[in-house]
């Protein structure tokens, strides 16, 4: 079965279907996400969402523009994401390009699409795809950053009146951007970092690493790592007999980690986007809607049991072009002129102001291609099984 | 104190067993057939996810691979059909038995919902001929290349698996259910009842090699092949079916390991690669050609991965392949020694 599903994924490599309707201009929206590879776990859903996206508004004629969609796949490598980046930009005249899933793969095509004057908002997780802001004119993103929900995390320590913490990471490029995150944040709110220990996703052990945490006594651990081995270090410091509280990064949200960690990852605590948490949020909440309404049309149109994070990433990332492009056709700019369009569509992104999205409530500006603040950052805890909000002391 | 060090004596003696099968494995492969074999890790993996996938009610991914494997086999042998059409149809004919055997256990196992060992035992059945099929298409063509050409092979053979292994199970962990779930606490130190079974499974193992190759008619003619492989030919030991064999056992040995280890660490597509490179380490120790000291080598490798990711977690892993540099220049000093 899941050999036919990675051939149906390939087979669906292009997938372009216009919305036909007289008279008005065509809006191209490019993406490039990893549909195969070792990120296809994320880059399906986001081809899904923008799949979504497409039929939503094959309904909707009430657009001043028609839409079409261009999706390809770059195998979760970065060659391939700048080839097909090339590819939209001159082959398919794409006015906006959503690319692409994975850090290193948006890192590769930062040249491409800033040669070309082509807006770029980017699925990736890390920071450095849009700062700094000067050189990353023509790139936004919609993911939130590490940095944002460490300092969500660091803010409960400093509640808790945790003085001391203990850092947990992978030490491949993920896990750097935590430990950066995290020593910019503990120095910033006056925590000290005791201990910083490492380990790898193929590692069989992580016994030493808990022990030598333990014996740094920290009234906290942070985790910055993704399932298996971030439940298994979870595991591994319940076995030395650590009780105090373990935070973990947004990469650990996700169902494998409750799979694998059973019930001794009871109570961990984790950084997340609103998505994971919505049903537990106050009604008076403007992102509750939105989500709520997100997750059931994903939900039904793709059948899964409950939607997880990534795909509105790419949600939101279609939305806000949406948004931007209106705002371009009512300003008088032609869709057809591509160079103009482009970069109005650019200053319009830059332009977007309040956008309540799936993933938070967005705030581009020209000092910020991130456009997300504490309010789009929540702590979940695991509960019974489940990741429910946590609310702070 | 004490207890860290306990923890640490009692994890690097774990792992160093999961590694010993490892190292037994390459020794075992390379003495018989001379092929330094990069890909043993590979079987760890598809050892550990064929597991996950029984114990969790789903046609296992891994029989593709060998029905595919035993199809490749029948069309390679496809010329003899016209020199001598008997012998071909036979052979044809006992590949297509094996499959359908391969699918009735595999069918008949999830129906039954065995208990783990027993899925253990199906997923041995099903991993190990993977073995010898590999054997067929990788050394069995050419039995006289040089060993640099075989390491080249094992590495391309690593990469093919690994990425057969991503194609079918997906980037996602899975996790297995132990032999036996819990532990006891031993003084201050919590031990898993998967370590005692990790314990008494590797020295079965070992026993079980042993006595096979010493007092059996097939293990003697293995050893024989692997003493000189000219010399066996000459006695009448068809050498190749020795290779095969040595490849099936290995792969038999590589994939319990992947299965021991599985509920420890969950089954993943790149679990393997590692731990074959740590076995192989260990197997440098003892040249490897020598059991005994093979053994040696991967406690050394264990306990060494323990300790050093305890005092700096960032270098474990590049002291424990730096050690292969002390030992190359031992085994270098020795041999000499014995030359003259």
């Amino acid at each position: 079965m899941k050999i036919l599903s990675v051939a149906a994924a390939v087979a669906a490599l292009t997938i372009s279907v216009s919305v036909h309707a007289a008279d008005k201009p065509e809006l191209r929206i490019g993406s490039v996400v990893a549909m195969t590879g070792p990120a296809s776990a994320l880059g399906l859903p986001e081809k899904n969402a923008l799949e979504l996206l497409q039929e939503q508004l094959a309904k909707d004629t009430s657009l001043p523009f028609t839409v079409k969609f261009i999706t390809y796949d770059d195998g979760s490598d970065p060659t391939k994401a700048v080839n097909n980046v090339r590819k939209l930009i001159t082959e398919d005249r794409a006015h906006v390009v959503i690319c692409c899933t994975t850090t290193p793969t948006s890192m590769a095509i930062l040249e491409t699409v800033t040669q070309a004057k082509v807006p770029n908002i980017s699925l990736a997780l890390g920071q450095s795809v849009i700062e700094p802001v000067q050189e990353r004119h023509w790139i936004f993103k919609t993911p939130s950053t590490d940095q944002l929900q460490v300092t969500g995390l660091v803010n409960d320590m400093v509640k808790r009146g945790i003085k001391k913490v203990a850092f947990l990471g992978l030490e491949d490029s993920f896990g750097e951007g935590g430990w950066i995150a995290m020593q910019s944040v503990a120095k910033a709110k006056g925590v000290e970092i005791v201990a910083s220990e490492r380990f790898s996703r193929t590692d069989t052990n992580f016994t030493p690493q808990a022990l030598k945490v333990r014996q740094s006594n920290p009234g906290a651990v942070y985790i910055h790592a993704i399932p298996p081995s971030a439940a298994l270090v979870h595991q591994a410091l319940k076995r030395v007999g650590y009780t105090g509280p373990i935070y973990h990064s947004g990469g650990s949200a996700n169902n494998a980690f409750i799979a694998i960690g059973k019930q001794d990852v009871e109570g961990a605590l984790l950084g997340t986007t609103p998505v994971l948490v919505y049903k537990d949020l106050p009604d008076s909440n403007p992102l509750k809607p939105v989500i709520a309404k997100f997750a059931a049309l994903y939900e039904k149109r793709f059948n899964v049991p409950k939607v997880d994070i990534f795909p509105g990433q790419s949600w939101d990332a279609g939305n806000i072009t949406l948004k931007a492009a209106e705002e371009v056709v009512k300003a008088g700019v032609k869709l057809d002129d591509l160079d103009a369009s482009r970069a109005a569509l650019r200053d319009k992104i830059e332009g977007v102001k309040n956008f309540v999205g799936v993933g938070g409530i967005f705030n581009y500006s020209p000092t910020d291609h991130l456009g997300l603040d504490h309010r789009s950052t929540f702590i979940s805890v695991v509960k019974n099984g489940e990741f429910r909000l946590y609310e702070s002391k | 104190m004490t207890d860290t060090v306990l923890f640490l004596l009692v994890d690097g003696l774990t792992n160093g067993l999961v590694y010993a099968l490892l190292a037994l494995s390459l020794v075992l492969v390379f003495t018989v057939t001379r092929v330094v074999n990069i890909a043993q890790g590979e079987y760890v993996m598809l050892g550990a996810l064929t597991l996950a996938d029984l114990l969790q009610g789903r046609m296992p991914g891994t029989l593709y691979l060998l029905i595919g494997g035993l199809a490749l086999c029948a069309i390679l042998d496809v010329g003899r059909w016209r020199r001598d059409w008997r012998q071909a149809s036979l052979y044809t004919g006992g590949l297509i038995v094996a499959g359908i055997i391969a699918l009735a256990l595999t069918r008949g196992a999830l129906a039954l919902h065995l208990p783990v060992i027993g899925m253990m035992v199906v997923a041995l059945i099903l991993v190990a001929p993977l073995g010898a099929l590999i054997y067929r298409f990788t050394v069995h063509p050419i039995p006289n290349a040089t060993t640099i050409v075989f390491v080249i092979i094992s590495v391309g053979v690593s990469m093919s698996v690994q990425g057969l292994g991503l194609l079918i199970w997906g980037a996602n962990p899975y996790p297995v259910d132990p032999i036996a779930a819990g532990g006891v606490m031993m003084g201050p130190v919590f031990i898993r009842y998967q370590s005692f079974a990790i314990l008494v499974t590797a020295l079965l193992a070992m026993g079980g090699l042993y006595v096979f190759s010493e007092f059996t008619l097939v293990g003697k003619a293995l050893q024989a092949s692997a003493m000189n492989r000219l010399g066996a030919q000459f006695c009448g030991i068809p050498v190749n079916a020795t290779g095969a064999l040595a490849f099936l056992l290995a792969a038999a040995f590589s994939a319990v390991s992947g299965m021991l280890l599985a509920p420890l660490i969950t089954a993943n597509y790149e679990m393997g690669f590692m731990v074959g490179l740590k076995g192989f380490v260990g197997g440098a120790m003892g040249g490897l050609i020598d059991y005994p000291l093979s053994l040696v080598g991967v406690m050394i490798v264990g306990g060494l991965e323990s300790t050093s990711a305890y005092v700096a977690s960032a270098y474990r892993d590049v002291l424990v392949f730096s050690l292969l540099i002390p030992i190359l220049l031992w085994r270098n000093t020795r041999s000499r020694v014995e030359a003259r």
